[in-house]
């Protein structure tokens, strides 16, 4: 249990509590868990007359079928096609009608629905939650509307776009050794047309029963109504077996891995670099948190001074612990840390290699002065406040963090840990992750001549 | 579910008899155990503090004691993209990406540290009336960060060096943003609206980067920024007499300067409908746009083809359009329609991006659903919904101080008073099915839109009962 000991680890220490602790922004949080099993997390917030929901399941990419890449994602979709009780089109009429809004997102760790609306619609909302929690309606036609509606997405987002999140996909792909966190979360297109009712009516009996999900709720509401209002919709679901979780745990690569690759809808050439990230818990994540955010976080950051300023190679730099699909504190299995950026005429893939190793070499050799690293926390803690302003990104925050960590008030925890982060634990991380061996380079160069839609 | 008739309770004394979404709905008929909606609980309103300095700068505050320990700050000038000389079209774009890269007394990179330890960030954009300048930050650094954006607004020095790298990497960028079809779709539909209007030349070119330097950007900041034709607004942890107080301290010694920019002329609300296929070779899916001018901000028309649009496809899912094409077709990954409005104009859009095999069959469906808001009137329930939508959207930017502060400026930008932002709710929920019908009349009609496809150049015979299409090269 890394996690319990980084916490122990922290609450030893007497923390020097900086100029930004008065921005320090601490939520009230409730929690309770079913009889059921399924975990309530309730953070009231009354300066809007208005709620936010997050209902997240402990099953994502990771988790889906071999030989049915995709399938998490596509079981997302069928989420929102109905149930024996609320036929197609009602989840959304009744939300949206309510003045609502909902979406849900399939990602390596989880999957999250979430909703905002008026809390005068909060009792439907939570209605609609765990009458699809209970079942869904398994129909043929609903099965092939959704084979077409996220065929479609991924033509959008990767086949018929320059670039087409090879960031993401095959980063993972490179970086990683087992299926589980190398394969395409999106999917082929033959295994998307391969899903079959029995799979959707499995994976829902597996992974969607309320033991393998947390609720989070944030707003206008009183934490002992909200834990009444979920024990009344969600109280009498059953408890349903999940499988046993694989071990998905990979080491640190050894062996730096290069790939080159055409983009046939391109223009301009593109590049992107993965480091294998320390595992959720570890005490190197805060720093690695830390790091990232002094590297390319914004435009003070040291890639973006370096390369986008100072040696004029890229055009812009973006990137991150997890980026794009999560930040460094919502994974829970092996993760990355990602950049990605456009390079000018005329610049050598070799070379831009050599300025980002000049920029982690120069924080393992001298560190990082005091004046740079205060600065750096200080914009961590108003982007970390940013993050939770909307009550829908609250609430999903909070759940995620009781799903993954086992615990919602670490939310209140890690701007702490960020603070506690020193110098030398920028050193020390900078030397353990960022290495030439850990590393995954994917070089993608426009080809006007292939056909469109080819991706490797 | 039960008919149910609840009250919204508005602090203007207003009584809105509200019903449940489900009321009366014919086509669809609920789950029997589906607990209805609660009590609506009134509508907040933004309270804001306005006053005017001496110099003419008008200077708007929402003070808040909850929510996140941060301060925004905006500041609009009147002048944006209409403004740029016609052979510099999206000029503008530089002026406001340039306008952090260094000042009299700071360089680019001191201006990115000093943001970065008051947790703070400034991003200035241009848009078609006016650029603004937002930045937002910890509350503790309130003082700092209105002085560092009056010093980046009123101050901007546009040095030689960052011009010539801003220009270099803008015509990098300009070639990554033609690769994506929705940036050719958008660059198209927008000139079959508005023809040689101004507003059709808000995506740059080549040309224009190159033509732009220090001398044009410096002027044309000049011309604009001035505290006469100005706004800014402060909200979130701050009281109303201290964000005063600060902003007098750092744009109270502002002084306009020269001519300020013309007045741009309106735009035509009609247009000869174009049909136009973008050819991009080995494209897997066609991006399907439609599209008309319309009117400007606060016409009479605005609130009631809001809520009209918000039927078609303004809204989430259940709209008409991914009712239809994305839920029942399986054509796309979501249809959308919208209007957007500027000062001297506006522009109702909709589109799709679609597999290529059902262009033709997606447009006729577009076609279809368009034309059936203006045979048929919009039934009670579906009506009721859109407003607790509109109501529901107000409500959640609300949430966010970032965004009312935005909302604020940019209704400013195209002539809207303040009070519009309050007013907005109530007014929706005075629209009819008969206004919304004639909404429909008025800019849905098919035979007045123009038709923009970009794809694959083999998808043209599907296109043929829509139009004659004219074939325009990419990148053009």
């Amino acid at each position: 249990m890394t996690f319990r000991r980084l916490v122990l680890g922290l609450a030893a220490l007497a923390i020097p509590l900086g100029a930004a602790a008065a921005d320090r922004w601490q939520l009230p949080i409730a929690v309770k868990k079913l009889d059921n099993g399924l975990t309530v997390v309730v953070s009231e917030d009354a300066s809007s007359p208005t709620v936010g929901v997050s209902v997240v399941y402990h099953v994502g990419m990771r988790l889906e079928p071999k030989g049915r890449t995709g399938f998490a994602h596509l079981f997302e979709h069928l989420m929102f096609q109905g149930t024996p009780n609320a036929p197609k089109g009602t989840f959304d009429r009744v939300i949206e009608g309510g003045g609502g809004m909902n979406n849900g997102s399939t990602r390596a760790d989880y999957t999250n629905y979430i909703e905002t609306a008026p809390v005068s619609a909060l009792e439907p909302i939570l209605w609609l939650e765990a009458d699809r929690m209970k079942t869904l309606d398994f129909s043929a036609e609903n099965l092939k509307n959704q084979q077409d509606v996220v065929k479609e997405e991924i033509r959008v987002n990767v086949q018929n776009k320059p670039y087409g999140l090879f960031f993401w996909s095959d980063i993972n792909r490179l970086a990683f050794s087992k299926w589980e966190n190398a394969h395409d979360g999106y999917g082929s297109f033959a295994d998307l047309e391969g899903a079959r009712l029995e799979d959707v009516r499995a994976f829902h009996r597996d992974f969607y029963g309320p033991n393998n999900a947390v609720i989070g709720i944030v707003g206008d509401i009183k934490a002992e109504q909200a834990f009444a209002l979920v024990e009344k919709y969600f109280g009498a679901i059953p408890a349903r077996p999940v499988p046993p979780r694989p071990d998905v745990a990979e080491p640190l690569n050894t062996r730096e891995k290069r790939e080159s690759q055409t983009d046939a809808l391109a223009q301009v050439p593109a590049l992107a670099v993965g480091w294998k990230m320390p595992e959720r818990g570890s005490a190197d994540q805060a720093p690695m948190d830390v790091l990232a955010q002094l590297l390319v976080g914004d435009s003070a950051s040291r890639l973006y001074q370096g390369l986008v300023k100072g040696r004029e190679q890229l055009l812009n730099i973006e990137g991150g612990v997890n980026w794009p699909l999560g930040d460094a504190w919502d994974y829970a299995g092996p993760a990355p840390l990602v950049l990605f950026g456009l390079y000018k005429p005329g610049v050598q893939v070799d070379a831009v290699l050599e300025a980002i190793d000049e920029e982690i070499a120069r924080i393992v050799k001298d560190g990082v002065d005091a004046a740079t690293l205060k600065r750096v926390k200080t914009k961590m803690l108003a982007d970390y406040n940013d993050g939770l302003e909307a009550f829908i990104s609250r609430a999903d925050t909070l759940a995620k963090a009781q799903l993954l960590w086992g615990d919602a008030k670490t939310v209140n925890q890690i701007p702490a840990w960020i603070d506690a982060v020193q110098g030398a634990d920028l050193q020390r991380v900078a030397a353990r992750y960022l290495t030439a061996a850990n590393r995954v380079v994917i070089d993608r160069t426009p080809a006007p001549a292939a056909a469109a839609g080819d991706k490797p | 579910m039960r008919t149910t008739v609840k009250t919204l309770a508005l602090p203007f004394g207003l009584a809105v008899a509200l019903s449940a979404g489900a009321a009366g709905a014919a086509e669809t008929t609920l789950p029997k155990d589906l607990p209805p909606y609660g009590q609506d609980k009134p509508l907040p309103v933004p309270a804001i503090t306005q006053k005017t300095l001496d110099n003419g700068l008008a200077v708007w505050v929402l003070s808040r004691t909850d929510g996140p320990p941060k301060v925004d700050v905006v500041l609009a000038v009147r002048g944006g993209k209409a403004s740029d000389p016609a052979d510099r079209p999206a000029m503008s774009d530089l002026l406001a990406s340039l306008l952090t890269e260094g000042t009299r007394t700071r360089s680019s990179i001191e201006i990115a540290e000093q943001l970065q330890a008051i947790g703070a960030s400034i991003d200035a954009t241009a848009g078609n009336d006016g650029i603004t300048v937002a930045g937002s930050g910890l509350a503790s650094g309130a003082e700092r960060l209105v002085g560092l954006l009056a010093d980046v607004g009123l101050n901007a020095s546009f040095p030689e060096a960052e011009v010539t790298l801003a220009k270099a990497n803008a015509l990098q960028a300009l070639k990554a943003a033609e690769a994506q079809p929705s940036y050719q779709a958008s660059r198209a539909i927008a000139r079959a609206i508005y023809g040689d209007h101004p507003y059709a030349r808000t995506l740059t070119t080549e040309t224009s980067i190159e033509k732009t330097d220090r001398a044009a950007l410096a002027a044309a900041h000049t011309a604009r920024f001035r505290p006469d034709r100005a706004l800014l607004v402060v909200s979130g942890r701050i009281d109303a007499a201290t964000a005063l107080k600060y902003a007098n301290g750092a744009f109270g010694g502002w002084k306009a300067q020269g001519e300020a920019p013309a007045e741009v002329v309106a735009a035509p609300r009609e247009a000869k409908p174009q049909y136009v296929l973008v050819e991009r070779s080995g494209s897997v899916q066609s991006a399907v746009r439609l599209g008309r001018p319309v009117f400007a901000a606060n016409d009479a028309d605005e609130i009631p083809a809001a809520l009209a649009n918000t039927i078609l496809g303004g809204g989430g899912l259940d709209t008409r359009l991914n009712r239809n094409l994305r839920e029942d077709k399986g054509y796309t990954y979501g249809a959308y329609s919208a209007f957007s409005v500027a000062r001297r104009g506006g522009a109702f859009t909709s589109g799709a991006d679609v597999r290529n095999e059902v262009t033709g069959a997606a447009v006729g469906e577009f076609v279809k659903e368009l034309q059936k808001l203006i045979d048929t009137p919009v039934d009670a329930a579906e009506l009721e919904r859109a407003k607790r939508a509109a109501a529901g959207g107000y409500l959640f930017r609300n949430q966010l101080q970032s965004a009312v502060a935005r909302s604020l400026a940019a209704n400013w930008l195209v002539g809207r008073p303040p009070e519009y932002l309050g007013q907005f709710v109530p007014r929706t929920r005075e629209v009819t099915a008969e206004q919304v019908q004639t909404m429909a009349r008025r800019y849905f009609d098919p035979k007045t839109l123009s038709i923009v496809v970009v794809g694959d150049k083999a998808v043209a015979e599907q296109l043929q009962a829509y139009g004659k299409f004219d074939a325009s090269p990419a990148g053009d």
